[in-house]
């Protein structure tokens, strides 16, 4: 199964930029989700929700895209997502710091892809919603 | 054609008429052959290259006859398929020389791969540490390109002389994946042999993979089996949780435990595992190029299939194991080109000889 990938937009107390994917997130098509959210920072979203609600399978490179979704949305450009981890380090202090950063955002994971955030710890990384309506009303 | 003057078909005139159109378009030519005296029609080349005909109408006489107005057309035919062809040439000129310089890059890049893979492989391939009263199997497959799976067997210096066993996955695939894997490696190993425990090896080793600034994560199992007791403390580093095959047929269960991957924050929150292995039991380390195994059909191997394999080859030893779980993935994904590296661990506690001899008879009791 591809990977199929909708974007909608939604008003919360700030302009939100969702990114619905359905299907499979792996080794095959991550590179082209960080490239559909470049080009989303570029045309100017700065709050981005991910709805995995459809998405039935993420390998571990999704983890790969994840974290660099997060880093473009914080202004940075990551050449590609073996760059370096110079951002994360410095957003790596809030999120320990028992704070996490809100400008991306996730919702509706179901099991598979839910236990490997969970898994890996990547979920410390995000807010995590159960569903875009509850996401919507938390940005 | 209201308007069109008709000209007799007639060798000098038709030259005339078609003058022209042919210092028009240089690469055209209209020619007329002439079979007796009435002609077949006027030829279009482009090139040299016959691409069509216009055949003459008669007049009410009978009398084939070449009108200006097709002639022109002719010309203007010919010249769009004289351009055409020459686009045609120079796209295919241009594509066997971007084809040429492609596969030169690729013959450079497939050379490097090929290389890091055998160096890769030299990583990977070891013999298993000898460990009386334990019986250890392993199978690591490559993907097609550099991965980034790594393990590791050793005895600890320590009293006693534990088992250490590693077991770990670079995210992302290629080169830079087994660069940190052959960085990682050693560095896990050097800081197990230097903490107390595997949870303690992990946050070493975590703290430097963040100095390093690495790219890419390491999801990481570790653990240390005191070989008398069978106790195995573990400590997973986002990973695959191992699983526990009992001896005494009860069902295989996950050993969980938590922690995050290693090399993005600060600090891992490590949990350590007790288990105590009894004589029989065996435990299964992998990797997710096992689950994430893909069939043609696009399905995924998945835990269940793993349990399954497992449950066919129980009742054998750990390499019993091992190589149905290895051959389970190979049949599953068979016609797809791997997309990662498979990687299979199993250690298992020998069962003590008067138990075996006992087994052995009941089951040829039951027989």
């Amino acid at each position: 199964m591809a990977l199929e990938t909708s974007i909608d937009q939604a008003s919360g107390r700030v302009p939100i930029t969702i990114v619905a994917l359905k299907g499979e997130l792996d080794a095959s098509n991550f590179t082209e989700l960080i490239e559909d959210v470049r080009r989303l920072y570029e045309e100017g979203s700065r709050d981005l929700l991910l709805d995995l609600t459809d998405l039935a399978f993420m390998a571990s490179s999704g983890l790969v895209a994840l974290h660099s979704i997060l880093r473009l949305m914080h202004g940075e450009a990551p050449p590609d997502p073996e760059a370096g981890w110079g951002a994360l380090h410095s957003l790596g202090l809030d999120v320990s710091g028992g704070g996490t950063q809100t400008e991306v955002q996730l919702c509706g994971p179901q099991g598979p892809v839910e236990r490997v955030l969970t898994r890996t710890g990547l979920s410390r990384l995000f807010l995590i919603h159960p569903d875009r309506a509850s996401a919507i009303a938390a940005f | 054609m209201p308007g069109a003057t008709a000209f007799p078909l007639d060798g000098e005139l038709i030259a005339e008429v078609l003058a022209p159109f042919g210092r028009m378009a240089p690469a055209l030519t209209v020619t007329l052959e002439v079979a007796g005296s009435s002609p077949r029609g006027a030829e279009i080349r482009a090139d040299d290259r016959l691409v069509g005909w216009l055949v003459p109408h008669g007049d009410d006489a009978g009398t084939p006859v070449v009108t200006a107005a097709v002639a022109a057309l002719a010309s203007v035919l010919g010249r769009l398929v004289a351009e055409q062809h020459a686009r045609r040439q120079v796209e295919t000129e241009l594509h066997s020389l971007t084809t040429e310089a492609a596969a030169e890059q690729h013959r450079r890049i497939d050379d490097e791969l090929a290389l890091g893979r055998r160096l890769q492989r030299s990583f990977l391939t070891m013999v298993a540490p000898d460990v009386p009263g334990y019986e250890i199997a392993s199978h690591y497959e490559q993907a097609n390109e550099v991965g980034g799976d790594f393990f590791d067997l050793f005895r600890l210096l320590r009293r006693g002389r534990p088992l250490s066993v590693v077991v770990a996955d670079v995210t992302g695939k290629g080169v830079a994946a087994a660069l940190l894997m052959a960085f990682a490696r050693p560095l896990i190993h050097a800081a197990i042999d230097n903490a107390a425990r595997a949870a303690d090896a992990l946050e070493r080793a975590n703290r430097v993979l963040r100095e390093r600034r690495a790219s890419l994560f390491i999801t990481a199992l570790c653990g240390t089996l005191s070989l008398n007791s069978g106790r195995l403390r573990l400590a997973n580093a986002g990973h695959e949780s191992p699983l526990l095959i009992p001896h005494d047929g009860s069902p295989t269960r996950a050993i969980e435990s938590s922690g995050s991957l290693l090399g993005v924050f600060p600090s891992l929150g490590l949990a350590e595992t007790v288990t105590d292995l009894a004589p029989g039991d065996v435990v299964v380390f992998y990797t997710d190029g096992v689950t994430d195994a893909r069939s043609t059909a696009g399905e995924r191997f998945n835990e269940g299939r793993l349990l399954a394999a497992i449950e066919m080859s129980r009742a054998g030893t750990a390499g019993d194991i091992v190589d149905e779980i290895s051959a389970a993935v190979d049949r599953f994904q068979a016609g797809t080109p791997a997309a990662d590296d498979v990687t299979v661990v199993a250690i298992g506690r020998r069962a003590r000889r008067r138990r075996a001899v006992g087994l052995r008879t009941s089951q040829r009791g039951g027989a």
